[in-house]
């Protein structure tokens, strides 16, 4: 336990100290934010006189709020499919094999994780116009979709490098085919990859505003209609529904933790 | 058995790896039932060989012909042909039944068949407890035993075994020696198997094809391998020898004369005959060598002192300096008592012609 060396003197108790003003860092914001969903008053601040269910009400019953939030996951979904299937497909293609370019095609599929959010945005407001892609779920789907396909290419090439090769090769000397051996041995192998990309994919996507926003019609994802709200001012009906969206995530992300560790412990 | 047409031709075969040959001109004939071993060190070729019998290598030159059907090209799966693999490659997400049963359904059997099928091999091997099991929670012997199942379990014309016993520990490798060798006289199968550990080959082998550097070095029973090596590579690898550098002097009948230390001593000859006067080496096994108070009456006999003794437990191990300036070492295994008994006196070692192999070198 205590094999490993102090830096300096008093290291432990500085470490610690460090540790907990991230602890505090993280979660006063937050525990704050929640807190003044439940104030009985359209002003946020302290004192809190009184509390108030109110404007979790208000968020359950306002089919404007409630269909935000079924937009936003239908999104998240769609985009995490495709992104999955073609992240996955790009990964077996590049893993484990050489050919010329392969780094080159390495490169621009790992590419749009790194241009900045607003860049790409704003490119692919003007190729969708060009394209005659209405600003809607259909273009917000595919700018997730692109924006997500490279965390799912490297945690999949990941995955991938560390199936044996005598794995395949086994299925083949029993009379699988290329194609047998790839359904019935590489993608259950690869399966705890997939679906941990995928929770990341949702999150990212449920998560993205800038995206959203250049490439939206009418109708708001849920980032979208927070930053609406916003703008007429704050009230704790926001602080309501973000409360709502943040237990959502956090359910999913616990979930997602667990489920893997329990993959892991499998295989 | 060698009268009917061979299960398995090889004709030919080679293997480049860009500039290295790793398998060079292998013709080869494989009758049925046989459990032939390819033994040699790695880089040797035996690998190669394997994967090509398997399809998962295409040879540069050459042909295997399965069954009278020409195969060469032929992909894996399309082979009657299973491995059991150095890793054992069971598939983590399925059972133990699951892993058995792929090979079977790839096959197109009807549900009832490869349950039957499955019934018949798991309780052959002694794994019909663990059907429900998932590779991870057995033992090595277990898992190499599901391997086996696995491989045996479509019924192929050849089985090939890469290593399998390499990852297991000492003590269960020689039980598992046994096991494998009773698995093939009961199924009448026919086992090519690969490993570079000689004492593996020689218990379970009916032949052993002993490989270097591509090439065949010696392919004969594992007792012609080991009282007749034809060359020193094969001498050297295949258990302990003394070996004997000397002059040729001639031949004797089916003998050859050989001078060694100022003495002359007879062994059988290799297939190509050095000439007079060139040198030569002989092997003899260490457990061949007998110690005698007079001049034996043995083909060979040379005389020597005792210079080194190690206990063994059942056996001794001794040293004898042989020659005029007792520079000459022999090794020998004798009885422990035997070996207590011999004191410091001058020793006779005497041996058979027939017990001494001139080698080919």
């Amino acid at each position: 336990m205590n094999d490993r060396p102090e830096l300096f003197r008093g290291n432990r108790i500085f470490l610690s100290c460090i540790y907990w003003a991230f602890v505090l860092y993280v979660f006063v914001p937050l525990i704050l934010m929640i807190l003044m969903g439940f104030k009985d008053s359209k002003f946020i601040g302290f004192p809190i006189r009184s509390w108030t269910l109110d404007w979790y009400k208000g968020v359950f019953d306002n089919t404007e709020v409630l269909s935000t939030f079924g937009y936003s996951i239908a999104i998240a979904v769609l985009s995490t499919l495709i992104s999955v299937i073609v992240g996955t497909w790009i990964a077996v293609l590049l893993e484990g094999r050489k050919f010329l370019g392969r780094s080159v095609m390495f490169g621009m599929t790992v590419l749009p994780a790194l241009v900045p959010g607003i860049i790409s945005a704003i490119a692919f407001r003007i190729y969708a116009r060009y394209l005659g892609i209405e600003p809607g779920m259909g273009a917000i789907v595919w700018a997730h979709a692109v924006h997500n396909v490279p965390f799912v290419v490297l945690v999949v090439m990941a995955r991938l490098s560390t199936l044996p090769k005598s794995q395949i090769e086994a299925a083949r000397d029993l009379g699988a085919d290329p194609l047998v051996s790839f359904i019935r041995i590489t993608l259950p192998y690869l399966v705890p990859a997939i679906l941990g990309a995928s929770i990341f994919c949702l999150l990212l996507s449920f998560d993205d505003f800038v995206r959203s926003f250049f490439l939206g019609g009418y109708e708001p994802t849920l980032p979208v209609l927070i930053f609406a709200k916003l703008r007429s001012g704050m009230s704790p009906e926001i602080n309501a529904i973000a409360t709502v969206a943040l237990i959502l995530t956090a359910a999913i992300g616990i979930w997602a933790e667990r489920f893997t560790r329990r993959m892991n412990k499998e295989s | 058995m060698t009268d009917q047409t061979p299960l398995v031709r090889i004709e030919g075969l080679s293997k480049h790896f860009g500039p290295t040959v790793a398998l060079d001109d292998l013709t080869l004939d494989i009758a049925q039932g046989e459990f032939v071993t390819f033994l040699g060190p790695s880089g040797c070729g035996k690998s190669t060989t394997l994967r090509i019998l398997g399809g998962f290598e295409r040879p540069t030159t050459g042909r295997v012909i399965l069954d009278g059907e020409d195969v060469t090209n032929q992909p894996p799966e399309k082979r009657h042909v299973n491995m059991v693999f150095q890793d054992y490659a069971l598939f983590p997400h399925m059972t133990v039944a699951q892993n058995v049963a792929f090979g079977l359904e790839l096959k197109g059997m009807g549900k009832a068949a490869i349950k039957r099928r499955l019934d018949e091999i798991l309780s052959f091997l002694e794994l019909d407890a663990f059907g429900d099991r998932y590779p991870v929670q057995l033992s090595g012997g277990q898992r190499q035993r599901v391997a086996l199942a696995r491989a045996l379990a479509p019924d192929p014309a050849l089985l090939l075994l890469d290593e399998p016993l390499g990852a297991l520990d000492a003590k269960l490798r020689g039980q598992v020696q046994q096991e494998l060798k009773s698995i093939q006289r009961r199924t009448h199968k026919t086992f090519f198997f690969v490993t570079h550990d000689q004492e593996e080959a020689l218990t379970m082998s009916d032949r052993i094809v002993v490989m270097n550097k591509g090439r065949v070095e010696q392919d004969g029973t594992p007792e012609e391998l080991y009282f007749r090596p034809a060359s020193r590579f094969v001498a050297e690898f295949i258990g302990e020898t003394n070996l004997l550098s000397g002059q040729m002097r001639g031949t004797e009948g089916d003998k050859v004369v050989m001078d060694w230390q100022g003495a002359i001593l007879m062994g059988k000859a290799p297939d190509k005959l050095p000439g007079e006067g060139q040198p030569i080496t002989a092997s003899v096994r260490l457990e061949k060598l007998g110690f005698h108070a007079e001049r034996p009456q043995t083909g060979n006999a040379v005389q020597g002192r005792v210079v080194g003794k190690t206990f063994l437990g059942s056996r001794m191990a001794m040293q004898i300096a042989v020659g005029d300036g007792g520079d000459a070492l022999l090794r020998a295994y004798v009885d422990a008592e035997t070996g207590q008994s011999v004191g410091n006196d001058p020793v006779w070692i005497g041996w058979e012609a027939d017990n001494m192999a001139v080698l080919n070198d």
